[in-house]
Formats: structure tokens, C-alpha cells, sequence
């Protein structure tokens, strides 16, 4: 971080640096590592995943003893797709190849081997993702070289993004039904924190999880 | 302790996520000439603000707000953390006092240093109001929110991709039920499946069978291959037909250090 500053305060000759090709592994990799890191924070201390509820919560299903595999491979093909179109449009999708793809998917796999150290630990999950990141950058570097100008195609990206955005919708009312299976105080509570929620025009899934959590710590359930 | 050691490392994350996600932003008004990274809609948000600080603010508050219940609720940022927030509060702060767009909002190395500062301040409120909330809490959020989720994982999402490359054209909907009904039965999930389909659909669509849309369809194969070997499919698949599993392929996996029933 300081490095990066003290780059900056020494004038405008370095403006090479932020814009050239060779330069983009790193921005990756600093992306990576702090969001690779964020996911070490949740497996630790269940706070600080940079991501959705809905694919949390698969990484939380394997955790639970429920199996990796949904998260990895959901993650991992999001992560090769993005790779792809990123390379050929100019724009890396940060959410679907770094914070799904990365920050979920590589860690499920990691964790469905049974490797959980670059997880447990602050300090190697920071390497681990910074490796990876400066990995991935080149390899989008290295197919720019093949691929921009000769195809024009975003590999129905649009498609899946417009699918990923439905799915994500879904899951408001999947926690309501959710809750309102766990106990009728949670359900009642999940109800109405969604529907104001709905009210002041946010997301619902927010709404009905912090209105389970504040009925359900007057009337708890058994867990 | 443990409060004072979250802080630290939020504090090192938000600065390390900032700065990539910053820079990376303004990488993406130059694009494709420079390789950027954010995403389209952010591109878009980004320019529907027109570089005023006060859009740009406000846009990112209404997602800050969400960020935070998620944060609060399931430990989850939400992806507009890195999407929406960050670049959109790097811009308000240099597009104050009215400077232009092209000199602040698309120079990477201040939204770099904008970003990573933002960053910082961001990760740090998040997790530290996060990690406030009793256990008990939590576990009540994680009971409600394990068993959505995975209603979510199956059937719901491989429903939702599955008729999105079906609406998508012909090609996309063969190759996504394909590939979509295989991983099913290799990964025990259909979405990586359809997603590959609707991926190789629209390549050969939009630019016919060139060498990307075929060495992209090797790849995918290779995946599937890989994937039902070192799952033990292949042994299953010829068990499920009540066939006699032939002993090399049995010395295979054994050799590769994967146990056979």
C-alpha cells in the first residue's frame, strides 16, 4: 500500500505504469488478495465475505458438512467464463471471475480436498490470493494477444448475468419460507423486516434475515 | 484482542481491495485498449452520474445501506462492495469541488489511492459492526439462511440458467442441456453444466466454429472428463449398468491415491 503511494507522489512520468498491459496482473492480484483474505475472515470469524448472501451461503453449506461441490464448481465455471469474456471485451467481470470464481469457488476447492490452511491463516491467504490473481492477469493478458479484435462475441455473458440476477431475486422470499419454517416468531419477524424492506425499496433478502434475527433473539429457536 | 486483530486485517484487506478495485475502474473507461476491470453496469452507473459527487454519493449510500444488513445479518458483503461502493465514493471524493471526470474519475492511480482509502474506511465499519453482533445472533441468521440457500443452490438456480439458455436460441439450449444434465449427474449440479452450454451456444452463434469456440468445447470436455474421474464417476457409471469394473482402470485411480469401494 505505501509503495503504491509513494509511486504516486513522485509525479506523473509513472503514468505508464497505471495504464500498460503488463501492470494489470498486479491491480489483480491486490484485488485478489484482499478478497481471497475477506473469505479467510468468514471462515474464521463469519464476518467480511466479499460476496452475495445467496453464494455465501453455498460456501456455508459445505462448512455445515453439506459438500464443497456445488460452491467449487459453481465458482470455478464462473471464474473460466469471466477469464474469457474479460479478455476478449477489455473488461475483467470483477464479480463473477474475483469474487465468486476466487474468493468462493477456490476456496471450496481447497477446502473440499481437505487443504485448509491458505484459509485458517490471515498471512497465507493474502499470498495465496495475491499468487493467484497475478496468475489469472496474465492469463488475461496472454489472450488478449490472441483474442482482441478477432471476435467480436461475449459468449452469452449478457445471458448469464441476466440469469444470475434472477436467481439472486429468489432468494428474499426463499428466506422467508425458510424462516417462517424455523418458528412462527422467526417467520412473523422475517415477514416484516421484509416487507419494510420491500417499503423503503431494498432488497428483500436483508430485510427478512435482520427480522428473523430480532424475534428470534427474544424467542430463540433450538438450533 | 480478537476485535483489535479484525481490525488490522480489515484495515489491510479494505486497502489491498480498494486499490485494485479503484484503479481497475478507471482502467475500464479506457477500454479495450487498456484492460480493465469492474463490470459493465458499473461503467454505466459510473456515467449515469455524470461526475457529479453528490449522484456518485448517493448511489453508493443506497448499496452501502444493503451492505450493511448483509454484513450485519450473514457476514456477507454483497459483490457491491467492490462493484458500486468503492468506485462510486473514490469518484464523489475526487469529483468534489467540481473537477472534471476525465482528470480524476478516469486517471487510475486516483481512484487507485481514492479507492484504497475508501476502501479501508469501508471493510474496517463494516466488520467491526459486524463482528458487534452476539453469536447467538448469527447462528440464528446462518439456521434461517443454510436451508434458502440451498433450496437456492438446487433446484432453483440450474432452473432459472437452464430456461435462460433455452430462451437463449437453439444452440445455447442443446449444448445447455447437455452439459447441464451431465454435471447434474458428475457434479451433483447443474449450473457449471448450463452455464458452459449457454458459453459455447452463443460463441459458435455469434462467431461460428473458429478456434476459440472449439479449443473453448476441448476445454469444456477436459473439464467433464477430469472432473467424473477424480469423483470416481467413471467406476460408478460402469457399476450402475451392473458391468464388471476392469482392474487397470480400478490401478488407476488407486494410483493416483483415490480410494475404490
Amino acid at each position: 500500500m505505501s509503495e503504491n503511494i509513494n509511486i504516486t507522489n513522485s509525479e506523473k512520468n509513472m503514468k505508464n505504469f497505471w495504464y500498460a498491459d503488463w501492470s494489470f496482473p498486479i491491480f489483480v492480484s491486490l484485488l485478489s488478495a484482499g478478497v481471497f483474505a475477506g473469505t479467510h475472515m468468514y471462515y474464521v470469524y463469519h464476518i467480511g465475505a466479499f460476496n452475495d448472501v445467496a453464494i455465501v451461503a453455498m460456501l456455508q453449506a459445505g462448512m455445515e458438512g453439506a459438500g464443497y461441490g456445488a460452491a467449487a464448481a459453481f465458482g470455478a465455471s464462473f471464474l473460466f467464463a469471466r477469464i474469457l469474456e474479460g479478455s476478449l471485451v477489455g473488461i475483467l467481470d470483477i464479480g463473477g471471475s474475483i469474487q465468486t470464481g476466487l474468493g468462493i469457488g477456490v476456496p471450496a476447492l481447497l477446502l473440499g480436498a481437505g487443504i485448509t490452511a491458505p484459509i485458517e491463516s490471515f498471512v497465507l491467504s493474502l499470498l495465496t490470493g495475491a499468487l493467484l490473481g497475478i496468475i489469472i492477469g496474465y492469463v488475461i493478458i496472454g489472450l488478449r494477444k490472441f483474442t482482441v479484435g478477432r471476435s467480436n462475441s461475449t459468449f452469452g455473458a449478457d445471458i448469464m448475468m441476466g440469469a444470475g440476477n434472477s436467481s439472486g431475486r429468489f432468494l428474499g422470499p426463499l428466506i422467508i419460507i425458510s424462516a417462517a419454517s424455523a418458528s412462527i416468531p422467526v417467520g412473523i419477524g422475517s415477514i416484516i423486516g421484509a416487507a419494510l424492506f420491500y417499503a423503503w425499496k431494498k432488497p428483500i433478502a436483508g430485510g427478512a434475515i435482520l427480522g428473523a434475527m430480532i424475534l428470534g433473539a427474544f424467542f430463540p429457536i433450538e438450533l | 484482542m480478537e476485535f483489535m486483530i479484525i481490525l488490522i486485517k480489515s484495515a489491510i484487506i479494505g486497502a489491498l481491495v480498494g486499490v485494485g478495485a479503484g484503479a481497475g475502474a478507471a482502467r475500464m473507461f479506457h477500454a479495450p485498449t487498456v484492460q480493465g476491470m469492474g463490470a459493465f453496469r458499473t461503467l454505466g452507473e459510473l456515467n449515469a452520474c455524470a461526475g457529479d459527487a453528490a449522484s456518485h454519493f448517493s448511489f453508493g449510500l443506497g448499496f452501502f445501506f444493503n451492505a450493511w444488513a448483509s454484513s450485519v445479518g450473514a457476514g456477507a458483503f454483497t459483490q457491491d462492495v467492490d462493484h458500486r461502493i468503492i468506485p462510486n465514493w473514490a469518484a464523489a471524493v475526487l469529483l468534489r469541488k467540481g473537477k472534471k471526470p476525465e482528470e480524476t474519475l478516469h486517471d487510475p492511480k486516483k481512484m487507485g489511492i481514492a479507492g484504497g482509502i475508501i476502501g479501508v474506511i469501508i471493510v474496517v465499519f463494516l466488520n467491526s459492526t459486524a463482528s458487534a453482533i452476539p453469536e447467538s445472533l448469527q447462528a440464528i441468521a446462518v439456521k434461517v439462511l443454510v436451508p434458502a440457500a440451498n433450496l437456492l443452490i438446487n433446484p432453483v438456480m440450474p432452473v432459472i440458467f437452464w430456461l435462460a439458455a433455452l430462451d437463449a436460441g437453439k444452440r445455447s439450449g442443446i449444448w445447455g442441456t447437455i452439459f447441464g444434465g451431465l454435471a447434474h449427474i458428475i457434479m451433483g449440479n447443474a449450473v457449471p453444466g448450463v452455464v458452459l452450454g449457454i458459453l459455447i451456444g452463443k460463441g459458435v452463434d455469434d462467431g461460428g466454429w473458429t478456434k476459440i469456440t472449439k479449443n473453448l468445447l476441448t476445454a469444456v470436455i477436459l473439464l467433464f472428463a477430469l472432473s467424473a474421474f477424480f469423483r470416481g464417476f467413471d467406476i460408478n457409471l460402469i457399476k450402475s449398468f451392473h458391468l464388471d469394473v476392469p482392474t487397470w482402470l480400478i490401478n488407476i485411480h488407486e494410483m493416483l491415491g483415490q480410494e475404490v469401494k
